[in-house]
């Protein structure tokens, strides 16, 4: 499974590099493909209201016909709506395999993973009802295909497939039957989407206005230009010879008719144990990088911080039990997925995963000072780079004489480190991020960005030139991008020189000493 | 600016590219070789006949049973199986046994097979045959003779055996015609309640 992940990453890397390429990585859509979906469900159900409106249980093809006879509104508005359907799947397919690409799966997203198989599952059923509903040929092809698999069960009294044999017409139950799970459904859907992000704070449901706004006028524009086409009237007395498939709801039903009905069963059964399972195949032991944070509750001051930066809702403040009026943090280790964001939160670094607290991190930039800002005679520049964002930029930047220092999670850093770098002899600090919209912690970049700049807990203290600070993105295949942006920050480091003795002050002062790892205990 | 514009047209035709793409993929022409066949499709439900030893129960006897529970003739039985056979020009194409559907084989027989024509004109004979022979009782005569413990109920009784005996399916049916058939076609034989005869069609049912 691992080497699968492996793979799927790399692909996802290239579509990324592409896409930052092509359209830069705010508007890179792989990065909003949940986002996306649900905005793409919601185009649905617009354009699905009208069509609602005209569509006839007792006429189908015809009312469906009538759709596409208007030019105006009706036959943009199915195109819209078939076109959003395709995309709908694209997007969760994309959000599937990142997901998954990334280690996103297992362990407090098992939830999310599994209601989103089953979300799938309602959508391919929708799609499905909604194909059927139409009645033309491609309608009544994917109708006998689940006749096919449906009838083999022992549970309906009379063969479906006989409904669709010719001998009598199709009953208007059976279209209404469709209607109202091809509109149940995606209501449905929309609860499933509650739970489906019940585990995370502060949830992204949509895109970023341009990106939703130029999806919405790219479908437009395809129905317009290339409207959806409607099959002939499905005739039960008449093989087509030909049938317009749908590759993104039916690629099933070509295998699926040249198997065996119980082997086709015990394919979907099998895929759809499988994805269920994935969370099992890819859990990690909470240990090393996955361990989730503990709270050393000496150091809590109960100031409530790590809670509200908490991405995943996993920190909770209780009653403490030592005497002291303030409360203290709670990690619930079923809920933390380790991206260490709540350690870069904690002014008195008391909260962190293991080896990732503040304290940690001061630990391991005074290394970093002693052995290589200090060799040189030359101020350098420290570049704090997230390890998931591009690696293969990380060379760059070494050729760019930066010297890089990689952690988990731009969200992770503590702000102190960037003050204790200056102080160790960093000329500057520049702090790469991934995407906002890809951050595996969910909130790294834009904690980061407010801790650095904006005063939010635990910030970067006033007395650090914050011109000698920078944060930026580094995105997978803009790696001109990244060298320009750190160029551009060594050059601003030009005029304001090497940091006097005055301003360096003394690092102790401020950076408090570490405590013993033994005397740590989790709350 | 002159840096933007190529860029910008790059994204379009990315952008037209991608739905021209997810058009191609939404209406995927495919082949189904089915439709270089014509097909002859066998397609009906309809109940089989009741094959049941019957006693005919005396005023005495009804008078012992709760009220609910008197009925003139005391049936046991079972439903009729089928032989279900089609030649085409001659050639047996199908032969088959059909019942009724559950475990008891007590509900309606559902029909449904299609078997591939070369196109143009073909004989089909279409037969259903009973294979359980049924032996008529003396007591299951509908015309035997009243009593005075049921009234009315009796004569209720015997309409409703006659209208079951007249919905369930005849003991032979067969049907032989020559159709011609294009590739793609389908040809429907079905079993009209009505006439209770098996029939073919090559259009659309009537409403």
């Amino acid at each position: 499974m691992r080497s699968l992940e492996r793979l799927a990453l790399r692909v996802v890397r290239a579509l990324d590099s592409a896409s930052h390429r092509l359209l830069g990585w705010r508007y890179n859509p792989l990065h909003q493909s949940g986002a996306i979906a649900v905005a793409l469900l919601a185009l649905l159900i617009i354009t699905g209201l009208y069509l609602l409106i005209i569509y006839r249980v007792s006429a189908p093809w015809e009312s469906v016909a009538r759709l596409q006879g208007d030019p105006w509104l009706g036959r943009w508005i199915r195109g819209v709506h078939r076109y959003a359907s395709d995309a709908l799947i694209l997007a969760v397919g994309a959000h599937v395999l990142r997901l998954f690409a990334q280690a996103r799966s297992w362990g407090p997203r098992t939830l999310a993973w599994t209601s989103g198989v089953i979300l799938l599952l309602l959508l391919f059923t929708s799609g499905w009802t909604g194909f059927v509903m139409v009645w033309d040929t491609f309608g009544v092809q994917l109708a006998n295909a689940g006749a096919r698999l449906l009838d083999v069960l022992p549970i309906f009294s009379e063969p479906i497939a006989r409904t669709f044999a010719g001998d009598r017409p199709v009953p208007s139950a059976f279209f209404f039957l469709n209607l109202f799970l091809h509109v149940a459904l995606p209501l449905g859907a929309g609860a499933g989407i509650w739970l489906h992000v019940s585990r995370i704070a502060r949830p992204t449901l949509l895109p970023p206005r341009p990106l939703l706004w130029g999806i919405v006028a790219a479908l437009v524009a395809l129905a317009v230009a290339l409207p959806a086409p409607l099959p002939p009237r499905a005739d039960p007395f008449v093989v087509p010879g030909q049938v317009p498939l749908n590759l993104f709801y039916a690629f099933w039903v070509p295998p699926a008719g040249r198997l065996p009905v119980w082997w086709a069963w015990g394919g979907a059964i099998a895929t759809f144990a499988l994805a269920l399972l994935v969370p099992r195949l890819t859990r990690r032991p909470r240990e090393g990088s996955w361990a989730p944070s503990v709270v050393d509750p000496r150091l809590c001051t109960g100031c409530n911080q790590c809670p509200q930066d908490c991405p995943w809702e996993a920190i909770t403040m209780r009653e403490r039990d030592d005497g002291r009026p303030t409360l203290v943090a709670h990690v619930d280790p079923a809920l933390c997925v380790s991206c260490g964001i709540c350690a870069g939160s904690c002014a008195p670094m008391g909260v962190g995963p293991v080896h990732r607290t503040g304290r940690d991190q001061l630990v391991d930039i005074r290394a970093l000072a002693r052995d290589v800002l200090d060799v040189t005679a030359l101020p350098q520049v420290l570049a704090i780079c997230c390890e998931n964002a591009a690696p293969p930029q990380l060379d760059l930047l070494r050729r760019e004489g930066a010297v890089i220092h990689p952690v988990p999670c731009s969200g992770n850093l503590h702000t102190s480190v960037v003050e204790l770098a200056l102080r160790g002899g960093a000329a500057g600090v520049i702090v790469f991020s991934c995407p906002p919209r890809d951050c595996r912690g969910r909130e790294g970049p834009t904690w980061l960005e407010a801790r650095l700049f904006h005063e939010r807990e635990a910030e970067l203290q006033a007395r650090v030139d914050r011109r000698r600070v920078c944060s930026a993105t580094m995105a997978v295949g803009d790696g001109a991008a990244t060298v320009s942006e750190f160029r551009r920050f060594r050059e601003s480091l030009v005029p304001l020189g090497v940091l006097s003795p005055d301003e360096l002050g003394d690092a102790d002062a401020i950076c408090e000493p570490v405590l013993p790892v033994a005397t740590r205990g989790r709350s | 600016m002159s840096r933007a514009l190529p860029r910008l047209a790059v994204v379009v035709a990315a952008s037209a590219a991608a739905l021209v793409a997810l058009r191609a993929a939404s209406f995927v022409p495919m082949t189904d070789a089915r439709g270089e066949s014509a097909w002859v499709r066998l397609s009906w439900s309809a109940r089989p006949e009741r094959i049941e030893q019957c006693r005919r129960l005396s005023d005495a006897e009804l008078e012992k049973r709760p009220a609910h529970m008197r009925l003139r003739l005391e049936c046991e039985g079972r439903f009729a199986r089928y032989l279900l056979q089609l030649t085409v020009d001659g050639t047996a194409a199908l032969a088959d046994t059909v019942q009724g559907d559950g475990l008891r084989h007590d509900r309606p027989m559902h029909v449904l097979r299609e078997h591939p024509l070369h196109p143009g004109a073909r004989r089909l004979q279409a037969t259903l045959v009973r294979l359980d022979s049924t032996t008529a009782t003396a007591g299951d005569s509908p015309a035997g003779e009243q009593g005075t413990v049921l009234g009315d109920r009796e004569t209720r009784e015997r309409e409703e055996r006659v209208r079951r005996t007249g919905e369930s399916i005849p003991p032979r049916l067969s049907l032989d015609t020559t159709i011609t058939l294009g590739a793609g076609r389908v040809v429907l034989i079905t079993y009209d309640g009505t006439r209770r005869t098996l029939v073919a069609r090559t259009g659309s049912a009537p409403p």
